[in-house]
């Protein structure tokens, strides 16, 4: 693993920061900041002539729910889609800057996006089951990079199924169009088929927000389930959401990272007025 | 309960307003029923004018491949049969191209090229069928004869199965030349629907493919069509009720005999091309009414295929709110 730079920024902000002051108040967690699995520094990021993102830097713990929360059009989105690189798909949308996946370098030439989005999956706020049955929605991504036997397939599509907590409900419905089943179960199976391919980092763009609130219930607990083993970063616009689900949480405005710390801390003593105005419902 | 007061003027201005919305309205209607009325006016003289033969030949008419006028002895089977397989050799050919250019348009072409391939494809669609029979006879006929037939007949003539097909002298004419100019036809039509209904996929859904690493092949092969299936089956009919009902390119260069072959290199006559062909030397009554016949039969099966294919296209426009 290549040597990560020290953060420094020009208005004090620092990384660690929400970390050190928790320290202080006895609230770290074990799993220090250290364990960096995705290191952000100096992004921007354009929509054509539009500056979406500036100058974000930041360390995105390994197997830790890091929440990013912001007004509409704060860029938390468009940093969501960088970690894949799915902005690719648009012309005119371009990022600089550097963001290290166990210290590679995912803009790096020879890394072939592929590649990298077998390591880092992403769920979309919209279910988006393809157009096919249950099973074969699962197996779409895993035979993307596995040959597997019929039965190791069969058994992947149930560990997947099982992990995402939605196996006992869909179990007589494998070979069902995934797009029958309900919302909550579809955005379950979005998050089956992106696990099914062993991720390490699972990238939920507001997963839950056109979801009821008991799906949306049933999707928490999947998070918190989920961090044991893969990193997880979640956009949302509900900071109770924020709250219950993540251990670090990033607040930005205006495509900047205005406090990065972790969430308890910044949700009680944030360092920022911006993100005590934020938090509190005075804008945004 | 007395209404709400209003003075006698704004009462006279709202009845003359409803007067001509109810003069409108029955204007409107009677343009809508009209076109009615013209779809069953055909139908029905159709009907009467084939009459004579469908009473002579009664259904035997379909299966039989006679056509001789100075007998009197008709049967619709060879131009059934030339309408159906010119229109499959034309699908064949249209349908991988049609696909292959609503992909290049909507996946992979950068966004100053989309708008000048699409509108070239749609010209295609605005020239005169009868420019391409000219096109195909004087200019694509000869060099097709000359240069690609014998090469064909030589090699693929002699395979077991699919030789009988590539036999015959090379006359550059024939139900695979007319299949190929109506595939050059039809390919506006059903590329253009294609690449509407790929439009409309939701981005979201397709990232989420691209998001599992999947390449634009498996995105298009696996999701993209899948999602488009009915409408793009829908569009692929469209072409097909063009191609069925094509009639002066058709005549053009397909021969023009009333004779069924196996092979198709050696001419033929689809519905079409007959009735534009005889229904100016039509004499005898049973004539008229044999051509009128097949009319009839050419009118029947396109009003099907286009059904069918408005069918297939709702039903995509109908599943537009379940996903995305």
């Amino acid at each position: 693993m290549t040597e990560i730079p020290t953060l420094t920024y020009p208005n004090g902000l620092h990384a660690t920061q929400g970390s050190q002051r928790g320290a202080l108040h006895g609230l770290t967690r074990p799993t220090a900041v250290s364990d960096t699995k995705i290191a952000v520094r100096e992004l921007d990021f354009h929509y054509g002539g539009y500056q979406a993102l500036k100058g974000i830097s930041l360390d995105i713990p390994a197997r830790q729910v890091t929440a990013f929360i912001g007004p509409s059009g704060c860029g938390k989105s468009t940093l969501l889609r960088v970690f894949n690189r799915i902005y690719e798909l648009y012309p005119g949308q371009r990022a600089s800057g550097s963001v290290q996946l166990d210290g590679g370098d995912i803009f790096a030439r020879e890394q072939h996006p592929n590649q990298l989005r077998a390591k880092v999956g992403m769920v979309f706020q919209q279910p988006t089951p393809f157009p096919m049955t249950v099973y074969d929605n699962i197996a779409f991504g895993v035979r993307m990079y596995e040959r597997l036997s019929r039965a190791r397939m069969a058994e992947r599509v149930e560990w997947a199924l099982r992990k995402a907590a939605l196996w006992d409900e869909v179990k007589d419905k494998l070979r069902q169009t995934g797009t029958a089943l309900s919302g909550g179960q579809q955005q379950r199976l979005c998050i089956a088929r992106a696990i099914a391919v062993k991720p390490e980092v699972l990238l939920l763009d507001e997963p839950a927000s056109a979801l009821d609130p008991v799906s949306t219930l049933k999707i928490e607990e999947l998070i918190t389930e989920l961090k044991r083993d893969y990193t997880i970063a979640v956009v949302t616009h509900n900071m109770q959401q924020a709250a219950r689900v993540s251990d670090y949480t990033a607040f930005m405005y205006l495509g900047e990272l205005i406090e990065f710390g972790d969430t308890r801390t910044l949700f009680t003593q944030p360092a920022q007025q911006a993100t005590e105005d934020y938090i509190t419902g005075r804008f945004g | 309960m007395s209404l709400v007061s209003t003075t006698e003027h704004t009462r006279l201005l709202l009845r003359r307003g409803l007067r001509i919305d109810g003069l409108f309205h029955g204007l409107s209607a009677a343009a809508a029923v009209l076109v009615l009325l013209v779809v069953f006016g055909v139908l029905a003289a159709l009907l009467l004018g084939a009459l004579p033969a469908l009473q002579r030949f009664g259904f035997g008419f379909l299966i039989s491949d006679a056509w001789n006028p100075v007998t009197d002895d008709f049967g619709a089977l060879v131009a059934v049969f030339g309408t159906l397989v010119t229109s499959a050799i034309a699908l064949c050919i249209a349908v991988p191209i049609s696909f292959g250019i609503a992909l290049f348009i909507t996946q992979l072409a950068p966004a100053w090229l989309k708008q000048p391939v699409a509108t070239a494809v749609e010209l295609l669609a605005a020239i005169p069928s009868i420019i391409y029979g000219m096109w195909g006879l004087f200019v694509f006929a000869p060099r097709f004869a000359g240069h690609v037939q014998p090469w064909i007949t030589d090699h693929l003539g002699q395979w077991p199965l699919l030789g009988p097909l590539f036999q015959g002298p090379p006359m550059g004419i024939g139900m695979f030349t007319a299949g190929l100019i109506l595939a050059i036809m039809v390919i506006p039509f059903i590329a253009a629907v294609m690449r509407d209904v790929f439009d409309i996929v939701p981005a979201v859904l397709k990232e989420s493919a691209y998001g599992l690493g999947a390449t634009t092949w498996e995105v298009v092969w696996q999701v993209v069509l899948p999602y488009t299936r009915s409408a793009v089956i829908g569009g692929v009919m469209l072409g097909l009720g063009r191609a069925l009902g094509e009639t002066m390119a058709v005549t053009f260069v397909i021969g023009n005999a009333q004779r069924l072959d196996a092979s198709l290199f050696m001419p033929g006559s689809t519905i079409a091309s007959t009735l534009a062909n005889e229904f100016t030397e039509a004499t005898g009554e049973l004539h008229t009414a044999s051509l009128i016949a097949l009319g009839l039969i050419l009118f029947l099966i396109t009003f099907v295929v286009l059904a069918l294919a408005r069918l297939m296209l709702l039903r995509l426009a109908s599943r537009q709110g379940t996903v995305g």
